[in-house]
């Protein structure tokens, strides 16, 4: 007998199965702490934190964290401390979703946030109607989320891609001319962005050719080709993170930034920030911008935030921040963490000018749960001064103005009885 | 009964009862049952691909076509013909599994690299239709606007639909008929024969079995399993993804199973514990978790090269 235990403990076997079984209990031991105590209020978080949207992810969770961080210095939600879990859908929607499950049934969170990538938003929005849960969508621009597919239970901080596109198609038109060439993602973003655009300008008499590509292209020559031969007066890059960087730099190797202006929807200061000078360029939209002038709250935002994040917050840290808050605002006009409670506290609710920050009456719309935010039209620079001052405003346009009526969205929203 | 067989039968009641009590022991490490429903899921996957990899000796890098199909064919029937979800199964089912055997036809005469090469081939066919044919599949976001809907059966009903501990025992019941199904084959003349093409293609030719034949069938047997997988897959997250076509599926398919055992009957569903645990709690770990699963399946191919169920696996001491 001995020596049989003698033989198992000495097996290379045997030790290989111990191995993994002391493995395995590394792994195991944390989820048994975390089931600890159920007093904070939880809000979970989805974003794409690898792939090719993590910059914009990336960005998107440093600022809820610092939001959770400061409400929690100020007392918490109903008197409760936030915690904050964020969960990665690698830019992929099936795993978002199983995250999304994760976060409702294993770690029961009050309220979701995410994501950044359209698609995967859109697909979460099924499980959290499922389950009842209140969802804000930070940084997912495209239109059915408020529109076509609203839902009681979901609310979008960043613009729609119609409000984005009647923001600045105008401008660009005016500025440059009619012939378009479009460079697009192939989802739900790119699409309806695109679509929009189209319907746009061909109502001033537009005409365009384009390229729909998938959302994590890397090599742009084909098309860069196709659009230097259609010559137009407009490139429209719709891209979105590492893929619209790498457009931007080929589109400069191609030497077609004299031959055509640059512009679009949406270069966000995370790419702005990863492309060379020369291509630091073109007119876009800012869904918020550090140095808005005329508003004091946004001035103290920053310099609360810079120096924890070591540079001045881009959009992405205010839609998660105003996110955040809108969860807050909404808990404590409700008095309940119900979804339902939640939802109905929150619409039509206007933000304070120290969440919104913003001028004007700033509200998620109660019919179609959209953020009536102000879209900052402008051109795009290499650095002025300050490192982080890439961006001059030309013009900013309402929320309200850009979003047109409820029912042009298409939304019609119904609450559960 | 042999120690061997003891062994085999000790291996099936320990999985079996984990299985059946999942909803009471899960939740204490962590999981949730949507979680359980993944891993089942996977590991039929997986289980479905091993008759032809582990016990036909075939490999194909593109079995997520048919996982992919299998759930497409769900949705789709579920979003325009009917709310019936045991018919949506048998809709993705067929689609995956027809698709399968009449491909199977064009390369059963290929082998080795040939044969993943042209299996990689259709499988991002079948994507890139997916992709691209927005209106009807949803394009690069996926099929939305359908949901599984409650189990009818007249007198009562199942509520599959909101009840996730319900929907738990429905995947386990499809995947428990799938696997003694799998189990049957193997125990079959057919499935023996499976075994001796593995073993030696031209002994068992020499010997007077119609190899092609035999591969073609494994391969569309596979392919039917696979896809019954995926139509069960868009019943869980109530979407069919285009990337559930791709070839990283693909690749997902083959690790789970190489991971777990591929000459083992319960290998897979053991690679498919690990694939999906490693993906959901290292991943709320640190964002570095691919390199982790990486990791976990390049020391598992070099120190265990018969899997972890191999490792466990009396037979398989050398």
């Amino acid at each position: 007998m001995v020596a049989n235990i003698g033989s198992i403990l000495s097996g290379r076997r045997s030790l290989l199965k111990g191995a993994a079984v002391v493995g395995g209990l590394q792994v195991a031991s944390p989820f048994i702490i975390k089931a600890r105590g159920e007093t904070p209020v939880k809000l979970g978080m989805v974003d794409p934190i690898t792939g090719s949207l993590s910059a914009l992810a990336v960005t998107e969770v440093e600022g809820a964290k610092w939001t959770v961080e400061q409400i929690n210095k100020t007392g918490g939600i109903l008197g409760r401390p936030v915690e904050l879990l964020i969960e990665d859908s690698a830019n992929d929607t099936g795993t978002g979703v199983q995250k999304t499950h994760k976060l409702i049934e294993r770690d029961n969170v009050d309220a979701i946030i995410g994501d950044v990538n359209s698609g995967i938003a859109y697909a979460m929005m099924g499980v959290t109607k499922e389950k009842g849960i209140l969802h804000i969508v930070p940084g997912g621009h495209t239109d059915p989320i408020t529109g076509t597919d609203c839902a009681w239970n979901t609310f979008r901080t960043c613009n729609t891609t119609a409000m984005d596109t009647s923001a600045i198609t105008g401008e660009l038109v005016k500025r440059f001319g009619k012939k378009w060439f479009f460079i697009t993602p192939d989802y739900a973003y790119g699409k309806t962005l695109q679509s929009n655009f189209v319907k746009k300008l061909q109502a001033l008499g537009g005409e365009f050719q384009g390229d729909m590509l998938p959302i994590a292209t890397s090599d742009f020559s084909a098309t860069l080709i196709k659009a230097k031969a259609y010559k137009p007066d407009v490139l429209l890059n719709n891209m979105g993170g590492s893929a619209q960087i790498n457009c931007m730099k080929q589109f400069l190797q191609f030497g077609m930034g004299k031959e055509m202006a640059l512009g679009g929807a949406l270069f966000e200061i995370e790419s702005v920030r990863s492309v060379p000078k020369e291509a630091q360029a073109g007119w876009w939209c800012m869904e918020w911008y550090w140095n808005t002038p005329g508003v004091p709250a946004v001035k103290t935002f920053v310099d609360a935030i810079s120096p924890v994040i070591g540079k001045k917050p881009t959009a992405r840290h205010w839609m998660a921040y105003v996110s955040i808050h809108a969860v807050r605002l909404a808990a404590e006009k409700a008095k309940s963490l119900k979804g339902i409670d939640m939802a109905r506290a929150l619409a039509d609710l206007e933000l304070p000018p120290e969440v919104s920050l913003m001028p004007g009456k700033i509200r998620y719309r109660a019919g179609d749960h959209q953020l009536m935010s102000n879209i900052h039209i402008g051109q795009m620079h290499p650095s002025e001064g300050d490192p982080d001052n890439l961006f001059t405003i030309a013009a900013t346009v309402t929320g309200e103005e850009a979003a047109g009526s409820v029912e042009s969205t298409g939304c019609k929203m119904v609450y559960p009885a | 009964m042999n120690a061997l067989l003891r062994h085999k039968y000790a291996t099936t009641a320990i999985i079996w009862a984990l299985l059946l009590t999942v909803p009471a022991w899960l939740p204490v490490f962590g999981g949730y049952t949507a979680l359980a429903g993944r891993v089942l899921v996977f590991g039929l996957a997986a289980m479905s691909f091993n008759l032809l990899l582990g016990f036909t000796g075939i490999m194909s890098f593109g079995h997520a076509a048919y996982f992919g199909l299998g759930a497409y064919g769900c949705g789709l029937f579920l979003k325009y013909v009917s709310a019936s979800t045991p018919l949506a199964m048998l809709a993705g089912t067929l689609l995956g599994g027809i698709a399968g055997t009449l491909f199977g036809l064009l390369l059963v005469r290929r082998r080795g690299v040939y044969f993943a090469m042209v299996t990689i081939a259709f499988g991002q066919v079948c994507f890139y239709i997916a992709y691209k044919w927005d209106d009807f599949t949803g394009g690069y976001d996926g099929l939305r606007g359908f949901a599984r809907a409650a189990l009818d059966f007249g007198a009562f009903k199942i509520d599959i639909a909101n009840n996730s501990t319900a929907f738990y025992f429905f995947i386990l019941a499809v995947f428990g008929g799938a696997a003694v199904l799998q189990a049957l084959l193997l125990k079959s003349p057919f499935g023996r024969s499976m075994l001796a093409i593995r073993e030696n293609e031209r002994r068992a030719r020499f010997l007077g079995l119609p190899i092609e034949k035999h591969i073609w069938l494994s391969f569309s047997i596979s392919c039917f399993f696979t896809a019954l997988a995926g139509s069960l897959y868009a019943l869980l997250n109530n979407f069919a993804d285009p990337l559930g076509l791709n070839y990283i599926m693909s690749g997902n398919i083959v690790m789970i199973t190489v991971m777990g055992g591929m000459r083992a009957f319960w290998g897979p569903l053991i690679g498919a514990v690990l694939f999906v645990a490693l993906q959901d709690y290292v991943s709320s770990m640190t964002t570095n978790w691919m390199f982790f699963v990486g990791l976990t399946f390049v020391c598992v191919v070099l120190f265990f090269p018969r899997g972890l169920m191999g490792m466990f696996q009396k037979g398989a001491r050398t």
